[in-house]
């Protein structure tokens, strides 16, 4: 049926069902949150874990390089969104990963690498120079075992990637995802 | 008074095993009574099924079966023994498009790696204290997707459910005016005070 109210350029109402389950997982736990003692625990033994990030790491920073091997030899004629997800997705993990375990730096860089790759609109010669940049500064921090922030090294290393980027694009800007 | 959480089961399904081994130890070090793990979204909804936990964690990239894709199985599979689970999803993304993309899918709460004990600890008691209701529409059956009501927001209201919210709040306020001067007779105010009924949010910070 045709609602007089609805307007030519809109798109149509839409039905939805609204369900309130039970909440029986505050019937489980009952009140009262847990203890500043405990969540201070819980922050130490995981401030305090061994666990080597370097094989991890080494192995995500592999599958960036195969990534941008791949888009080299292959070209345009390889699937754009699985090239730019050859490279995404290990970068996510770096990202992801490097903090939970003693490298914060490499989670900082590994973040403004997926931002650049996010508004890409093609793995071109130039962005998969940046790349290597990229790439080839986490594994420096790796290898040199570079733990915490970096201090102000870290820094200038971030910014001169940063940099790189803002060149990209203002060289290109229609090489910019809307 | 704290929390039961021993009365608590959870899944973590994740395929990286140091990391797996992080997330059990915090939610041990909270106190929760069962971890149960899995190593990719197969494994992950095979095990659900069989168990049936509280709480889902799952991370976004795994292979063959990523986070999404299990959330959606859980949400919409035939098979699956509770549509209703909160999913929390752990991933290095943080880019809103991602957050929309998860939340599409029908997770409930969106954890970003790095993270802290305390940003897991939000997460499972904002499950607890705020729970979502749930929405079926004719393309997405999930946790409602606005958490709360967005005063600023000044586009369209599609859903015929939020005409029929609107008519019932006009209703509601004209009835309340009738009732104004008996409050502020009792309330002993004058014409000019203002009358709050604001209830402010949980900050669980």
């Amino acid at each position: 049926m045709i609602d007089p109210d609805q307007h030519f350029h809109l798109a149509p109402k839409r039905n939805a069902e609204f369900f309130t389950p039970e909440n029986q997982l505050k019937k489980k736990v009952g009140t009262g949150g847990l203890s500043e003692n405990i969540l201070n625990k819980a922050q130490a033994l995981l401030e305090d874990n061994t666990i080597d990030f370097r094989p991890l790491g080494e192995m995500y920073l592999e599958s960036i390089m195969k990534g941008i091997l791949s888009v080299e030899e292959n070209g345009k004629t390889s699937n754009k969104e699985d090239a730019f997800a050859s490279i995404l997705f290990p970068t996510v993990q770096l990202k992801a990963n490097g903090g939970m375990f003693h490298y914060p730096l490499i989670t900082r860089i590994a973040d403004r690498l997926i931002q650049f790759l996010e508004v890409l609109e093609d793995l071109d010669t130039e962005a998969l120079e940046i790349i290597k940049a990229f790439h080839t500064t986490i594994r420096a921090i790796l290898l040199g075992q570079i733990k915490g922030d970096g201090g102000q090294r870290g820094d200038d290393l971030l910014k001169a990637l940063v940099e790189a980027c803002y060149r990209y694009f203002e060289k290109f800007p229609d090489r910019k995802r809307e | 008074m704290t929390y039961a959480f021993d009365r608590l089961r959870i899944l973590v399904v994740e395929d990286n095993n140091p990391m797996l081994e992080i997330c059990k130890t915090l939610l041990i070090t909270f106190g929760v009574g069962e971890v149960i793990s899995a190593k990719n979204g197969d494994d992950g909804y095979k095990i659900f099924c069989k168990e049936n936990p509280d709480i889902v964690l799952a991370d976004w990239m795994m292979n063959p079966t990523d986070g999404i894709s299990l959330t959606r199985r859980i949400r919409n599979d035939a098979s699956c023994p509770n549509h209703y689970v909160p999913i929390i999803l752990m991933t290095g993304f943080s880019e809103k498009k991602r957050v929309v993309q998860a939340r599409d899918a029908g997770v409930t709460e969106f954890l970003v790696k790095p993270f802290t004990a305390r940003d897991l600890y939000k997460r499972v008691a904002q499950i607890i204290e705020r729970p979502r209701q749930f929405v079926r529409s004719e393309d997405f059956f999930g946790p409602d997707r606005r958490r709360k009501a967005d005063e600023s927001f000044k586009g369209t209201y599609k859903r015929e459910t939020d005409i029929k919210q609107m008519q019932n709040q006009k209703e509601r306020m004209k009835e309340a005016s009738l009732h104004m001067g008996e409050l502020r007779q009792k309330a002993g105010l004058s014409k000019g005070d203002k009358i709050s009924f604001g209830i402010d949010d949980i900050d669980f910070s």
